[in-house]
């Protein structure tokens, strides 16, 4: 069964290459679309390929498409769906990456370290007080507990700290007492909660689910923290709250990638930015790679691929 | 001479006692003058211990099966032998030849019925043929590939007259040895730009351990385990051990990406799943071993120790390869400890059975306890054929002559042939039993996860058991263990047999790609 790999530049082609030719001899591996015509039946890409009419087009055979990574915004949906062509995504490989991430964002925030760092690095001096805080005891409100909120529940354990959760599902009581969890409706949970992490998909009812109102209920000085969308925050209301409640914020994803470096969330103190990249580290690469395989293998089974999208 | 005695005799002087079995009324012919009879309350049973104890002592052993339904009821034991190249005569009593025709209750054609999972099988026309086929039959089990054979007992045979002229017992041999392909296999391992060596179980038949770590440590490069071996293949303490295969196609290939030359010594390639994946594209094989019948590569039939031994005159150092050492183990253990995960309760576990032989049909729980309770001599067994219910009675086989035997078995496992547990009472075996419970097969439901997602939680592959009452009902001490597992030091205590039940951590692990 004929296979084709589009990988972008970066990736080591040589490497996967000599991997590949042991898993799937007739699988190619080339680093652009510039292609006249393929026979492959499976097309393997990354985000940074747009699989759309054009390239579609130009592959009579194909039938299953799978991204490696958990987006899949680059492929064109409708299309691939007129034609009849599956298509798979991997989303079970970078969850424990993000529930790190949020997990550092935390820690820079508490044990103050952006300033204390500026502090010696850049002007030299030896600050003699601090503002930094322990987790132990913080009340640590996850909102979304579907795999990432789990791993992050899990990795909070040995914190000692206390774990309320919002989901509009919840889970059984025998998984609440495993992770520790206890469950609050939404409102609640921002009024309690120290600091809050949200793990939610972006939905019509989860668009601005963050706004004015919900601001007003959190704590004074309250940490979030963003790995989710962009567009489940107000930034608008966001800003407003961390000039009237010292509320602090960590942002990973934003409603326009990249964003407008211009707008007034760059210029806080109280907020730190990543680029997007929570569960983009080298192991979860690997183990976006791993899972590409196994499915991709699964399919020339076959068996049905996991994790369809369509 | 009557039949029953010929017979007798020839199981004495072939060196056979004790008879493990279940007989019915076509065996009682056969039986009138056994010695020593080991009696199980399933057939399949009988077969199994004496797997077991002629694996551990490396002697051909005896059973005797309840004609149809005790063969038919054994059938995959039998198998598990045949995949184990474990060298058992199985008897089965077979109904009076003189109304044969008139096919009478319990007739069948067994030669049939057991078809070609033995290497040799014969049903007796003659008293004057016990003393030929049982002769035979002992004969052919041992030769390699070594397995089990058959004999159908006829009931009027045992009754009739014959001659039996006392028998010497073989002499036996397995050095068989190929020196030119020595010096050839040696000077190719030589020339590799990468090689990686491949121990299989025939390392332990062969007790091999010494020289397999001579040769390893001499050459270098990184030994693995053979995909799912049913024996010990190396000492697993030694760093040059870089860990089993997987009984996949694109794992193995994965593990084996750098190696130009991959050396199997008395071991083979196991597969389960399918995987589309071509095995070892483009890389050169080899195997050598007795009792292996390799699919591919070139293959050379020779004795691995005498091998081994050999070689070292001819090979040098190649690499410098060492296992990595885990530093993340000591933390999976503490985050295991509330879940009684698979790493905490075999850490647990081998701080008191080190030194016992384990036999391991913990299936989903395997690849952890291999790692964590590692190789040695003697020191692990379990079914090659992937047949549950195995472990119970082999254990049990083991354990009549080696007093430090742990199992560890899966609920789902241990409920095949619970009965061993009467067994192990009645003849004082002084087994120890690690029940890990999890209230499911949760190999099919990681299997499930893998490929059919949707039938991960199908609640028939979900039970609930109380295997501590089960024990006790036969008369066997039982506990469940609390998560600081201190009930392994109980367990370890004296010399009856005990089961501990550990309710392990209930998550689905992920076995497959």
């Amino acid at each position: 069964m004929k296979a084709l790999t589009i990988l972008p530049d970066f990736i080591p082609q040589e490497e996967v290459k000599k991997t590949v030719a042991q898993i799937l001899p007739d699988m190619e591996i080339i680093n652009n679309t510039d292609i006249e015509k393929s026979d492959a039946e499976i097309l393997v890409v990354t985000t940074f390929t747009k699989v759309d009419k054009n390239l579609i087009d130009r592959m009579p055979n194909l039938k299953f498409v799978q991204v490696a990574s958990t987006g899949y915004d680059n492929v064109d949906l409708d299309y691939l769906r007129s034609k009849n062509i599956m298509l798979s995504n991997i989303p079970v490989a970078n969850k424990q990456s993000v529930a790190e991430h949020v997990i550092a964002f935390t820690l820079l925030f508490l044990k103050d370290m952006l300033n204390l760092n500026e502090e010696m690095k850049v002007h030299h001096r030896w600050p003699m007080l601090t503002g930094s805080r322990d987790l132990e005891g913080k009340i640590f409100g996850i909102v979304g507990m579907g795999m990432i909120g789990i791993q992050l529940a899990k990795r909070l354990l040995p914190f000692n700290v206390g774990i309320v959760y919002y989901d509009i599902r919840r889970l059984a009581p025998e998984e609440e007492e495993r992770y520790g969890l206890t469950y609050m409706e939404f409102n609640d949970l921002l009024k309690n909660a120290d600091i809050i992490s949200i793990h939610l998909p972006l939905t019509e009812k989860t668009r601005k689910m963050f706004g004015e109102k919900e601001f007003s209920l959190m704590k004074d000085g309250a940490i979030l923290i963003n790995t989710a969308r962009g567009e489940i925050i107000d930034e608008k209301a966001l800003i407003n709250a961390m000039k009237k409640k010292n509320i602090k914020v960590g942002i990973d994803v934003y409603e326009k990638e990249p964003p407008d470096f211009n707008s007034e969330i760059f210029k806080m103190d109280d907020a730190i930015f990543s680029p997007h990249i929570a569960g983009v580290t080298i192991e979860s690469q690997q183990r976006f790679l791993t899972e590409t395989i196994s499915n991709v293998l699964r399919y020339v089974q076959g068996l049905e691929p996991l994790y369809r999208v369509i | 001479m009557r039949g029953s005695q010929i017979f007798a005799n020839a199981i004495e002087d072939l060196d056979l006692y004790p008879v493990f079995g279940n007989p019915g009324t076509t065996e009682l012919p056969a039986l009138r003058n056994i010695k020593s009879y080991i009696l199980t309350l399933h057939d399949s049973i009988s077969v199994g211990m004496a797997d077991g104890l002629a694996q551990y002592s490396g002697k051909v052993k005896m059973v005797n099966l309840h004609t149809l339904p005790g063969l038919a009821n054994s059938m995959a034991f039998i198998y598990t032998a045949k995949m184990n190249h474990t060298p058992l005569i199985i008897t089965a009593g077979q109904q009076d030849m003189r109304h044969m025709v008139l096919e009478p209750i319990l007739y069948y054609n067994l030669e049939n019925v057991i078809s070609d999972a033995v290497k040799f099988k014969y049903e007796l026309r003659n008293v004057d043929d016990i003393e030929i086929a049982m002769k035979r039959a002992k004969l052919i089990a041992q030769t390699p590939p070594t397995g089990p054979v058959f004999l159908s007992l006829p009931m009027n045979i045992m009754d009739m007259d014959g001659t039996y002229s006392k028998m010497d017992d073989f002499n036996f041999s397995y050095e068989l040895i190929n020196i030119e392909a020595v010096k050839e296999i040696s000077e190719k391992i030589m020339r590799a730009k990468n090689p990686a060596i491949v121990f299989g179980y025939e390392i332990d038949i062969f007790n091999a351990f010494k020289e397999a770590e001579e040769f390893a440590e001499k050459l270098g490069c990184p030994v693995f385990g053979e995909p799912l071996s049913s024996r010990a293949v190396f000492n697993t303490e030694n760093t040059i051990f870089a860990g089993d295969l997987m009984p996949g196609s694109t794992l193995i290939n994965l593990s084996l990406l750098n190696n130009d030359l991959i050396v199997f010594i008395g071991g083979d390639i196991t597969l389960y799943p399918y995987l589309p994946s071509p095995i070892l594209p483009g890389k050169d094989l080899i195997f050598i071993g007795l009792n292996i019948s390799p699919k591919m590569g070139n293959f050379y039939q020779m004795n691995p120790k005498l091998f081994l031994k050999e070689s070292m005159k001819y090979i040098e150092k190649k690499c410098n390869y060492s296992r990595p050492k885990d530093l993340t183990f000591a933390t999976k253990i503490a985050n295991e400890r509330s879940s009684l995960g698979f790493n905490y309760v075999m850490y647990q576990t081998k701080k008191f059975f080190k030194d016992y032989t384990i036999v391991d049909e913990s299936i989903s729980a395997s690849y952890t306890l291999r790692n964590i309770l590692g190789y040695k001599s003697k020191g692990y067994f379990t079914a090659k054929s992937g047949q549950l219910g195995w472990g119970l009675p082999a254990s049990a086989g083991i354990a009549m002559q080696n007093k430090k035997v742990l199992l560890v078995i899966g609920d789902g496992s241990f409920m095949y042939t619970m009965q061993t547990l009467w067994t192990l009472k009645k003849y004082n075996i002084p087994l120890k039993i690690v029940v890990l419970r999890n209230n499911a097969y949760n190999i099919l439901r990681s299997f499930a996860k893998s490929y059919y997602p949707e039938m991960e939680n199908s609640p028939f592959l979900k039970f609930e058991l109380e295997i501590e009452r089960f024990a006790q009902s036969f008369g066997i001490q039982s506990q469940v263990a609390g998560n600081d597992l201190k009930e392994l030091s109980w367990l370890a205590e004296g010399e009856d047999p005990k089961v501990l039940v550990i309710d392990v951590d209930k998550n689905i692990p992920k076995l497959f790609l």
